[in-house]
């Protein structure tokens, strides 16, 4: 399962981040989202737009296919 | 004089902070190699500078901008770090305390946003994790200033020492910093070695480029893959970098398990409903462009306009009576009166009367930086951006360039990718600064009265969808994008902070002030001597004056885009220097004494349609000198630089070719 195949208001916890582009993981590293964090998803803008998902408080921005890539499990 | 470093991850209020222990600006400049802004302040109790690091959430760079803070602590010379932390995401945070205190230097932690996260119910026991960190640690609130005081106090406090915090990142790692500590020798002053050491098995860049002019490049690469392999195979981590985070993080969470307490989670918060409509599906874009109307409106029709005409006046009446009349007393020449009344007070004057409206919108954009609907603009934006090969990050120096293109061509840096960065760097200059305000508040009010802000507002609309449009030119031809990224934080909302908002605005609005005073003062002298002087002599017609003939051969360029005179074209050729010395020309060449009458005498020279379209070529026709400076400096490349000024040229010849033969088809 992949962070997009989740609802906004969901949760989930992330697994895998390897598939995603080096410096987006990096950062999103930075933000304290990684393997193992806990995420809801806040907010899904239109017409594929950025995913805005939570982690402990923090808020973040992501593209949508880039969390494509992001593999979740059932918190 | 101490040197204290304020360094802490961005948003956590290290300007409020700033501005809280300092009173005044005692330099602000550039780092050096790089055109981040660097601020120093005079602490208060003028013991000590305090020095603003950029904001990072670790000392190994991402960016090159964010290895200025890494270059800081390996060049210069401070007794202190001042560590601002954000209790409510305490565990990030200590991420780059935990590398501040590995370095050895004195830390001071200010515990910031204590009130936030106790809403969200998180109580940090500040003692247990002092204790823990042992360094001195405070709570405070930086946008009221609560506990401020006390953590000034401890700033210029020199009894305190510390060694540096001692973590163990398992036997294969510590030997290797051993090893590769034992060969760094030959530089002066070197920062603590184990520190370098660990920088450098993290894949810190700045700190392999140090340790590279003391051992060689292949055997550092050997080091790094033989360590990498050791730790990989004994302590089982996906790589160095993994292993040192991991480590970390397990020291964190000792850490925050003594001193953390977490109770109910507020899963509701005000956050969550602002943005419930700020970024709706339907009402995103729409919100934003309300939003952006209202400022328009407030800048001109509410607010700025009523004060702007109070100061015209001002100007015209009192002022200009009292210097007619000094001047007479002192028995000034006629040369003498005609240089200071038609050609300073005119030139200088035209121009102030728009500083009202200026600082009016510099702001309004300071309130929409410091509230944290930015990053959301950006992120609602971003979808289109990417179409057109740019992220939603690069909407934010483009409305701060709204404001001035200089600081907005200064933004992009927070773009990661170099060729996103620098298309944003050459289409920031489309988006209307508040210079060419100026010239269109003297316009819409001898043309458009009726439509003031609507006019206005479509000609930042033209510039919005030009610089779209280009981007996706640009960026499908000659700057074509390998892959993109866009990762943005999400701050909370926060209502700034008046003491912030105002340092803000003023930061921003003296620069447009002082040009009054120098550049604008000296170029009305210059512009006012070539309308008196001509090649028949001295107060000739100005008719026949010096400006006229340069300004004449231009003309017949302009005349297919609506304004073939001579006075358009010597205004157009002053505005190169800054945008708003049009409107002290047109007032030197109309020789008008006030905004009302030089409005009245340019509604012989123009028809609405020309005006616009005249307003349309002074607002993409080549950024202004002190944009081309930044732009050169940024991009670092006289060929982009070049691009900027010959593109925009092109542009705005061809829109306004548009604008005018299409408006004259349509019988405008």
């Amino acid at each position: 399962m992949v962070l997009t195949d989740i609802k906004a208001g969901g949760k989930a916890k992330i697994t895998n981040t390897e598939h995603v582009n080096v410096l987006v993981r990096r950062r999103l590293l930075d933000l304290g989202i990684m393997e193992g964090t806990e995420v809801s998803i806040k907010r899904i803008l239109p017409f594929g737009g950025p995913f805005a998902v939570e982690a402990g408080g923090q808020w973040v921005g992501i593209r949508r296919s880039e969390a494509k890539l992001i593999q979740v499990s059932h918190p | 004089m101490i040197e204290i470093a304020l360094a802490g991850n961005p948003n956590t209020g290290k300007t409020s902070l700033f501005n809280i222990l300092t009173n005044s600006y005692e330099y602000v400049g550039n780092w050096s190699g790089v055109t981040v802004e660097k601020k120093v302040g005079m602490l208060n109790n003028k013991k000590g500078h305090l020095i603003d690091l950029p904001g990072i959430y670790s000392l190994n760079p991402l960016s090159r901008d964010e290895g200025v803070a890494t270059r800081f602590l390996i060049e210069e010379n401070f007794s202190m770090v001042l560590n601002i932390v954000d209790a409510s995401q305490l565990e990030r945070n200590l991420y780059l305390t935990i590398q501040l205190l590995e370095y050895g230097k004195p830390v001071v932690i200010g515990l910031n946003m204590v009130d936030v996260a106790k809403g969200r119910g998180i109580m940090v026991n500040e003692k247990k994790l002092s204790e823990k960190l042992q360094s001195p640690v405070l709570p405070i609130v930086a946008r009221t200033g609560s506990g401020c005081k006390e953590l000034a106090g401890l700033l210029t406090n020199e009894e305190q020492k510390n060694k540096p915090l001692y973590i163990s990142y398992g036997q294969p790692l510590e030997q290797a910093m051993e090893t590769l500590a034992a060969k760094m020798h030959g530089v002066e002053n070197l920062p603590p070695k184990r520190w370098l050491a660990l920088q450098f098995f993290e894949g810190n860049e700045v700190v392999h480029g140090l340790l590279k002019t003391m051992i060689p490049e292949a055997e550092l690469q050997r080091i790094f893959t033989e360590t990498e392999a050791l730790v990989q195979s004994k302590e089982g981590a996906k790589s160095l970098s993994y292993h040192i985070r991991a480590i970390r993080a397990q020291y964190i969470k000792g850490v925050l398990d003594v001193s953390l307490q977490k109770g109910e989670e507020v899963t509701y918060t005000l956050t969550d409903r602002i943005d419930n409509i700020v970024t709706n599906k339907f009402l995103g874009i729409p919100i934003f462009i309300l939003f952006m109307y209202l400022i328009f409106k407030l800048t001109f029709d509410w607010l700025g306009s009523p004060i702007s005409d109070m100061l015209d006046a001002f100007l015209t009446g009192p002022l200009t009576d009292g210097l007619t009349s000094m001047l007479q007393a002192a028995g000034a020449s006629a040369f003498i009166k005609a240089v200071i009344l038609d050609g300073i007070v005119a030139g200088v004057g035209g121009v102030l009367v728009f500083v009202p409206q200026i600082m009016i919108l510099f702001f309004l954009i300071s309130f929409i930086e410091d509230s944290g609907y930015m990053a959301r603009i950006a992120m609602v934006m971003d979808k289109t951006l990417e179409s057109i090969g740019l992220n939603g990050k690069a909407f934010i120096p483009m409305i701060i360039g709204f404001g001035c293109n200089v600081p907005g061509i200064m933004a992009a840096r927070t773009i990661e990718q170099p060729k996103e960065r620098l298309l944003t760097i050459i289409l920031t200059p489309l988006m209307s600064c508040s210079a060419r305000l100026s010239v269109y508040s003297l316009f819409v009010g001898a043309f458009f009265t009726q439509n003031q802000a609507l006019v206005v507002l479509s000609l930042y609309l033209l510039g919005i969808v030009i610089a779209l449009t280009l981007a996706k030119i640009f960026s499908s031809t000659i700057l074509k994008e390998e892959s993109s990224m866009f990762v943005i934080e999400l701050p909370p909302y926060r209502i700034p902070q008046w003491r912030t908002l105002m340092r803000n605005t003023w930061e921003k609005g003296k620069g447009f002030i002082k040009k009054a005073g120098t550049f604008i003062f000296g170029g009305s002298v210059i512009i006012w001597f070539l309308s008196y002087a001509g090649p028949g002599g001295l107060g000739v017609d100005m008719n026949k004056s010096f400006l006229a003939l340069i300004g004449g051969v231009l003309a017949p360029l302009f005349e297919p885009i609506g304004f073939g005179s001579w006075q358009a074209g010597a205004a157009l050729i002053t505005g190169f220097l800054a945008k708003e010395v049009v409107v002290s020309t047109m007032n030197i060449i109309y020789v008008a004494p006030d905004l009302h009458t030089l409005q009245g005498i340019m509604a012989n020279h123009f028809t609405s349609l020309s005006a616009y379209s005249f307003m349309a070529f002074l607002l993409l026709y080549v950024p202004c000198l002190a944009t081309v400076a930044v732009i050169k400096k940024e991009t670092g490349s006289a060929k982009w630089t070049w691009f900027s000024i010959i593109y925009a040229l092109l542009i705005a010849y061809i829109v306004s070719l548009i604008i005018y033969q299409g408006g004259k088809l349509l019988g405008f």
